[in-house]
This record gives structure tokens, C-alpha cells and sequence, in this order.
């Protein structure tokens, strides 16, 4: 081994890093754990997308999903929180801005055309998914560009 | 904002990665400081400062001129 090779510090991960996967790793697996749970609900009933997204739950389900959704996310963004770095925590964000700005935009809108009869009821999932997307969006371009 | 991060990392004969790993950030971070796309902080500036042995103006400029307090 040579001087300059003792001197690279060694590629493990630094307890920062360690965070920042062990976080994402476990909203993971909450997810794939929600998602799997959720198909097996509905396994009953016809297989549709439609059925999927927008079909009957059991109680049982929707409270653990519910409980499995807030505590898990709060866990994983305090240690997401806690673990990334300058960059990533503007790119977090302006994410979360263009999100709120995805919410605040429509919601609104929708809302008084719907009482003046010109639209269907507010969706809250539709808003919620329009408002991830556009903070994933703006998440991966300052990350990632 | 300009900066000498490139030029300093290749006269160490340092990756990005590894330049990332010492100062305990992505090696995303050090792409976007590197192309100006990203002004660190300044924590990571002085952590910068002391990895590099140097003060933070001879590695970041700001392109104005002089030192008056104007």
C-alpha cells in the first residue's frame, strides 16, 4: 500500500449516510408492506385499476394503514431530517414548496366551480397526487440535474 | 457564485466521491457546488476552508471587486 493510498479515507458509509439509507430504506418497506396489504384486502374483489385505487377497504386495513402512513412517515423523516446534507435539504425544500404551490393553486378552484355546479366534488387523493408529483419533480431536478 | 473546488480536487487527484466522503456530503453536492449550480453553505464553506487549507474568498468568488465595506 502506498502513502496515497493510506491516506483515502475508506469508503464505509459515515453514520450520516447510514441514516439517510436506513431511512429510506424503512419508508420502503412500509410502503411495499401498506401496498402489498392493500392488494390483499381487495383480493375479493374484481381486478381493476379502478377497483384498486377507489374501491371498499376492510376497518381493519384502513386503521393499520393509517397508523403503518403517520407514525412510519414520522419516523422516517426525523431521521431523513437529521441525515441529509445542505443540498439535499434544498432540494428538499423548494420541492415542498412547488408541492404546497401544486395544493394551494387548484384546491381553491376546484372548490368554487364545484358550488357553482361546473365541477365534480373536490378529490382530496387527485390534489394529494397532482401536489407529490410536482414535489418529486422539482426534488429530482435539484438533485439530480 | 465561482469557485476553484474543481482545480483544487484535481490537484489532490481526488473523485468527487471521495472529495463527497471527506466532507461527509453526496457527491451530488459536490457536482452542483462544482458547476456553480449550488452555493454551500457556510458550514460547508469552512469545513471547505480547512479541508483545502485555505481561506474562503481564495476558493469562492463572488465576483465583486475589492474588500470595502461600503
Amino acid at each position: 500500500m502506498t502513502d496515497a493510498d493510506a491516506s483515502k479515507p475508506r469508503r464505509r458509509m459515515s453514520p450520516r449516510q447510514k441514516r439517510y439509507w436506513t431511512s429510506l430504506g424503512l419508508a420502503a418497506v412500509i410502503g411495499g408492506v401498506v401496498g402489498g396489504w392493500m392488494v390483499a384486502d381487495q383480493a375479493d374483489a374484481p381486478h381493476s385499476a379502478a377497483t384498486l385505487f377507489s374501491g371498499a377497504l376492510t376497518p381493519g386495513f384502513a386503521i393499520g394503514a393509517s397508523l403503518a402512513w403517520a407514525i412510519g412517515l414520522a419516523i422516517c423523516m426525523i431521521i431523513y431530517h437529521r441525515a441529509i446534507d445542505d443540498h439535499e435539504e434544498r432540494a428538499w425544500l423548494w420541492a415542498s414548496m412547488a408541492g404546497w404551490y401544486a395544493f394551494i393553486f387548484p384546491a381553491p378552484v376546484w372548490w368554487v366551480l364545484h358550488r357553482a355546479g361546473m365541477a365534480p366534488p373536490v378529490d382530496a387523493m387527485i390534489l394529494f397526487v397532482f401536489s407529490l408529483v410536482a414535489n418529486c419533480i422539482v426534488y429530482l431536478w435539484l438533485k439530480f440535474r | 457564485m465561482n469557485n476553484k473546488l474543481k482545480v483544487l480536487r484535481a490537484m489532490r487527484n481526488w473523485s468527487q466521491a471521495e472529495l463527497a466522503d471527506r466532507l461527509d456530503v453526496s457527491r451530488q453536492a459536490v457536482n452542483a457546488i462544482e458547476t456553480g449550480k449550488y452555493d454551500p453553505s457556510l458550514p460547508l464553506a469552512f469545513k471547505l476552508a480547512r479541508l483545502f487549507d485555505m481561506p474562503i474568498e481564495e476558493i469562492f468568488d463572488d465576483g465583486h471587486e475589492g474588500n470595502d465595506n461600503d
